[in-house]
């Protein structure tokens, strides 16, 4: 069935497909077509934070990252067409207990996962499984630090008074019961709603952040990391959100999922 | 103090985590040649368990330039460590700690027991520079040496809690962990660290094979 809507869907992009459902529920299930792109032009991005054999800048060439993060109606449509995914089935290996959780039920969103908010609680592999769905991919730390530089004026956003008031007015409420809509937000310069403001985005090497456990360099890799050290190295100490974005993702475990923790998708530039 | 109670309520899920679920078959796939939904081809062999890593369809290639996916590994204990060849310090000490917990092993098992190393270097690491680090190591037939693309390491990585990036200086920082695997491709036990460890390595792979 999952391969049969895929293919429809393929052939008929604009199409909503009515899905009998084995208990005789009738789902509609949306087109996923992902949200809209928006050219992200390269640049230099500057890593927070430093060990001594890191490089002082990346290079990051011209991708496309969409405008807003993902919604739950977006993700109900990949679980209809995916089994696997659905929140009964889904392998522990995958995604945790709590793995869309808030939902009504497997197939249903319910009053705590209104369709235009973005969905949370999905672990790494989901967001990554649901990219390649939409023929697209989770961008890498430094494309999403780069695109969340920005400020609402221009592509240097450290010094934009608004957006930093903004954000840590965000920072400093408690996560809401029900997530607001997306695309609500002011758009940055690019155009791209929500970087900060509404959840956590998944990356796709969220899993290069060592702060804790077990390498031969880890324990330097923390000090220099996260410590004293890892503030004098970095570049702007007064970011403190990056620094929390950093212990968010080295906290983490690819099958983990958490309340405010949602994804959005990217693909390489046209060339 | 402004912190977000996102980790926290991370840390409070982890906890409430829990037992896992029991082992059970994942739906067969469909037979593509029959109707939909009928059972599965039997030459096929039952699908993986839910537990098993073997479900990532991640593609590798050995060092004799052969496709390979981990399911071929099924049926074997397997001990698995993600490495990289030019690495001087950690990775020569993760090879000799999984030989030793070879030698640790019984006999019966021991001659049955996969070793693999998947390595992070995706650029250097080719098949053809994998069977000169085999040749370099004398690592014999019971040895899988596999290269990935960025992808497929990153999710094997994922799935084994392994951490690693790549520093500017063309090294890989990673977590030092050696897997180990019952014939279903489950983790049984994870080795952390540099340290000690092996005795209770070797007895979780001999534990795993009934």
């Amino acid at each position: 069935m999952a391969t049969l809507l895929r293919s429809v869907r393929r052939l008929v992009p604009g199409l909503a497909l009515a899905v009998t459902l084995a208990g005789g529920t009738l789902a509609v299930v949306e087109p996923a077509t992902g949200a809209r792109l928006v050219r992200i032009p390269g640049g230099v991005y500057v890593p927070l934070t430093r060990t001594t054999k890191d490089p002082a800048q990346v290079t990051v060439a011209a991708f496309r990252l969409e405008e807003r993060p993902v919604t739950n109606a977006e993700f109900l449509a990949f679980v209809t067409a995916n089994p696997k995914w659905r929140r009964s089935q889904v392998s522990r290996l995958f995604a945790d207990s709590s793995y869309l959780d808030y939902w009504a039920g497997d197939l249903e969103l319910g009053p705590r996962a209104p369709a235009r908010s973005p969905v949370v609680r999905v672990s790494w592999f989901a967001a990554r499984a649901y990219a390649r769905w939409v023929g697209r991919r989770l961008p890498t730390t430094a494309e999403w630090e780069f695109a969340a530089g920005a400020g609402y004026t221009r592509p240097d956003g450290r010094n934009d008074e608004q957006l930093n008031r903004d954000l840590y007015a965000w920072l400093a409420r408690p996560v809401p019961d029900v997530q607001p809509a997306v695309a609500v937000g002011r758009p940055n310069c690019y155009g791209l709603r929500n970087l900060h403001g509404l959840v956590w985005e998944w990356v796709d090497d969220f899993n290069n952040a060592m702060v804790t456990g077990e390498s031969r360099g880890d324990s330097g890799l923390e000090r220099d990391l996260f410590c004293g050290a890892g503030s004098v190295g970095a570049k702007d100490t007064t970011d403190y959100a990056a620094f929390m974005r950093v212990a968010l993702r080295s906290s983490l475990k690819a099958n983990n999922t958490t309340t405010a923790l949602g994804f959005r998708c990217a693909q390489d530039a046209a060339p | 103090m402004t912190m977000k109670p996102a980790l926290f309520l991370l840390l409070a899920a982890r906890l409430a985590l829990g037992a896992e679920a029991p082992t059970q078959l994942t739906a067969a796939p469909a037979c593509p040649h029959c109707q939909e939904g009928a059972a599965a081809v039997a030459t096929a062999g039952a699908a993986f368990s839910k537990e098993s890593i073997y479900q990532i369809d991640a593609r590798f290639t050995d060092d004799s330039g052969r496709s390979f996916t981990l399911g071929e590994l099924r049926g074997r204990p397997v001990v698995l460590d993600l490495f990289f060849a030019s690495c001087g310090y950690a990775c020569p000490l993760l090879v000799s700690d999984m030989q030793a917990i070879r030698a640790k092993l019984p006999a019966g098992i021991r001659d049955r027991a996969a070793f693999v190393l998947v390595s992070f270097d995706v650029a250097r690491d080719t098949p053809a520079a994998l069977a000169q680090y085999r040749a370099q190591r004398s690592l014999d037939g019971q040895w899988t040496l596999l290269h990935g693309d960025d992808q497929a390491v990153r999710e094997l990585a994922a799935l084994l809690g392994v951490k690693y990036r790549e520093e500017a200086d063309g090294t890989f920082s990673h977590s030092n962990i050696i897997t180990i695997l019952n014939e279903q491709g489950e983790i049984v036990h994870q080795r952390y660290g540099l340290k000690g460890g092996l005795d209770e390595a070797a007895a979780a792979l001999a534990a795993a094979v009934k």
